[in-house]
């Protein structure tokens, strides 16, 4: 009998690699990204130059340009360090959008119905807390079904994210409405708009202290340590005499607190108003953002400015050289998608098989 | 190893500097006087052959106007614009960006572009069919819309003649003589808008009756398209819209029923449905903006011109399938409300739950949404369009049935 075939191409995983060695091909990736970018630009007829140009110039080259890059990278990064938790438990919150938008929703009521009742900061104060409590109850629901019932936290969590837009959507046209039939929610008063540091709204000062204390919990405090074990084994985890369920919900509570903040980030610093858009995708972005910082705290901060600036240089891009919008958006997802394999090839690596090998077989 | 990532992206930062140094930053500054850099944002783009098509061929005439004049005009347009915070990064682009006027054309704008207009004191915003202007105390903001009512009223006429004409046949009793309407949000706009067309079929057909199926968007075409054929499906034999898309031409085209248009001329992709359409001639408008803009002149704060300026027009009537004498209808109807014989809204051809309506408010004033001041309702007819340029008609009158008000 022939020996079992072979296949073409196998992969095993890689047992070490020099971190300069994981570092360059992750800067490699980014630069194929690049000239893969090039293609679409060149098909639409744009120099590809003076398109990275472009972007790089719409959104560092001037200072309002550079504070709008920061605004949207606040809540990127926000957020990528509201999932890190759950995902280092591998537990996988995709519900962040929802979240944020609870948070909004929370925050958005004290903004409208109490900022005339309420001085500035303990206006602010009240809206950053409920709008956490609101984001963490949120992520406590599919929590609690997982851990009581083990159900599937990303369907769970995916589809609360609907209900949560569903809701605002019924407040814009409903109980909250402006002007009626407008489906606008009135722009918030001066006393519940965040105050601008640095010309940007005081979430950047927010979120870096986020990473900080993130940092700190996921590695140094027991409960960092716990949610490590439960990611690496639920079993050691229960082995070892871990309260498996309670962790998963303490650390879902957390997550979605932090997303809450991150929603009230957005209405109070950027938007000043809420709609059923509010979140725009950020809770999903946030998840790359998580994977290519290997949930690292820091690496976040980097991350996330670089997405930032695609984002905002590619709407540059769109008003300077009428590229079409859709291909800045496939740039970015060129970018986006070489960003995310190269961890494929940090962690694996493919054997050919041999020629002798391909004898045998036959 | 920390570090060389780190150099490596300073390094890739860097190359990213000499690219953009390749495509050096133009000068803003205009040196001609008679150019001029306008900013449009939209909230979709051409291809909906509806809403931001018509300004986009409103913005292609004026261009061609003011070159006529010796003005050059420097578009910088920006399609498919949410009416949220991009709405606000759009106008900071385009202001830094060096344009000198920047106009936004949808309604839900207008919050989103005054949270900007404080930051650049020397450029002139303009917000189409919204209404803050006059009360804001800035004298870089304007808004602009036309008295729109008063095609809509025509068009009506039209669809009123034609199932007149099915009656008269023997194709329809005259209670089957429904029109299905698909609008927006049950907005003033939409309001003013359905209930002048209505007023003008049931001017040529007495016993017409209407429902109205709102969609809850300005535009989403599959949304309206189902609008449209549930309506026809409820035996609504005549499909009108407020919204931005075409397909409810073509719904009404694929149900055999009869349809009239907004924004654009439909009768091209439903040649067996579709009637007529009315549109802004958004032109008009750039172009009176543009030219006193240039010419150190002040930007009316409130714009608002009607048919006898050319700011609304008729699309061609479709005459393969319109009633017999429409044209003629068309031109008397016309004439009436150029000279101002006709009131679109006159008081005596309707009521309000059985009741003739003798007071209803235009403004409001002080910012809770609801009109407090400015009796619009004298002379026998309600004025539209007269206070402000965005319409403030919302009355509910008989014979038009709302069949959800969700939105």
């Amino acid at each position: 009998m022939a020996a079992e075939k072979t296949p073409l191409i196998r992969l095993a995983k890689r047992t070490e690699m020099k971190r300069s060695s994981m570092w360059m091909i992750r800067v490699g990736s980014i630069l194929v990204a690049l000239l893969l970018g090039c293609l679409p630009m060149i098909l639409t007829a744009t120099n590809p130059f003076s398109a990275y140009g472009v972007i790089i110039q719409g959104s560092l080259s001037r200072p309002v340009y550079l504070k709008q890059t920061i605004r949207t990278a606040i809540p990127l990064l926000g957020c990528a360090l509201a999932i890190a938790p759950c995902f280092k438990m591998k537990f996988w919150n995709i519900g962040a959008e929802g979240q944020i938008t609870m948070g909004a929703v929370a925050a958005t009521y004290f903004a409208l119905f109490w900022h005339d009742r309420i001085p500035h900061v303990p206006l602010l104060l009240i809206m950053a807390f409920t709008a956490a409590i609101a984001g963490g109850l949120w992520a406590l629901i599919p929590a609690f079904f997982k851990a009581r019932f083990n159900t599937n936290e990303t369907l769970f969590t995916l589809m609360m994210n609907y209900i949560a837009i569903g809701i605002v959507a019924w407040l814009q046209g409903g109980p909250w409405e402006g002007r009626k039939g407008s489906q606008l929610i009135p722009m918030f008063s001066d006393s519940a708009r965040l105050p601008t540091v640095f010309g940007v709204n005081c979430g950047w000062i927010i979120a870096l202290v986020l990473v900080v204390l993130m940092y700190i919990y996921m590695n140094k405090t027991k409960q960092g340590y716990e949610i490590a074990v439960i990611g690496d084994s639920v079993n050691t985890a229960r082995y070892a005499g871990m309260n498996v369920g309670w962790i998963i919900m303490r650390t879902m509570f957390i997550s979605g607190a932090i997303s809450g903040i991150v929603g009230f980030i957005i209405v109070s610093g950027a938007n000043f108003t809420l709609y059923s858009g509010v979140a725009d995708g950020v809770g999903f972005t946030s998840i790359t953002v998580a994977w290519l910082s290997q949930l690292n705290s820091f690496a976040m901060i980097v991350i996330s400015m670089i997405l930032a600036v695609l984002e905002k240089g590619s709407n540059t891009l769109q008003t300077r050289m009428s590229v079409p919008a859709s291909i800045a958006d496939i740039i970015t997802g060129i970018l986006l998608f070489c960003m995310l394999s190269c961890e494929f090839f940090i962690n694996y690596k493919l054997i050919f098989r041999h020629k002798e090998n391909k004898e045998e077989g036959v | 190893m920390k570090k060389l990532f780190s150099v490596l992206i300073v390094l890739m930062l860097l190359t990213g500097f000499v690219f953009a140094a390749g495509s050096a930053e133009k000068a803003t500054t205009a040196s001609d006087p008679n150019t001029v850099k306008v900013g449009l944002l939209c909230i979709g783009d051409e291809n909906d052959q509806g809403y931001t098509y018509n300004f986009i061929r409103g913005r292609d005439e004026a261009t061609e106007m003011l070159a006529a004049d010796g003005i050059t005009v420097e578009w910088v347009t920006k399609f498919n614009i949410g009416e949220d915070a991009t709405c606000t990064d759009a106008n900071i682009e385009a202001a830094e960006e060096g344009c000198q006027i920047i106009i936004n054309n949808s309604y839900g704008f207008e919050p989103f572009m005054l949270e900007v207009v404080d930051d650049y004191p020397e450029i002139e915003f303009i917000s189409c069919t919204n209404c803050a202007s006059v009360f804001d105390g800035r004298d870089n903001t304007h808004n602009a819309f036309a008295d729109i009512y008063e095609g809509r009223y025509i068009a009506g006429v039209v669809a009123g003649m034609k199932m007149q004409e099915m009656i008269d046949n023997g194709k329809i009793t005259p209670e089957q003589a429904v029109i299905g309407y698909v609008g927006a949000y049950s907005f003033a706009e939409v309001i003013s808008g359905f209930t002048a067309y209505y007023l003008g079929a049931k001017s040529v057909c007495p016993s017409v009756t209407m429902k109205v199926s709102f969609v809850g968007s300005w535009s989403d075409a599959t949304a309206e398209s189902d609008a449209a054929l549930a309506l026809a499906d409820q035996g609504c034999v005549m499909i009108s819209q407020h919204s931005d898309n075409t397909t409810p031409a073509t719904a009404a085209q694929q149900r055999g029923v009869y349809h009239t248009g907004y924004n654009n001329d439909m009768t091209g992709i439903a040649p067996n449905a579709s009637l007529i359409s009315t549109r802004i001639d958004w032109a008009i408008y750039f172009y009176e903006a543009i030219k006193a803009y240039v010419n150190g002149e002040e930007i009316p704060q409130d714009w608002c011109k009607g048919m006898a300026e050319g700011a609304v027009v008729m699309t061609p009537l479709n005459e393969a399938i319109a009633a017999p004498g429409t044209a003629e209808k068309v031109a008397e109807v016309e004439a009436a409300l150029a000279d101002g014989s006709l009131e679109v809204f006159d008081t005596s051809t309707f009521t309000v739950g059985g009741e003739t309506l003798t007071h209803a408010f235009a403004l409001d004033t002080d910012g809770d949404f609801t009109a407090d001041s400015e009796e619009a309702v004298y002379d026998g007819a309600f004025h539209e369009s007269e206070f402000q340029s965005a319409p403030y008609f919302t009355v509910q009158i008989d014979g038009i049935e709302w069949l959800n008000a969700a939105y």
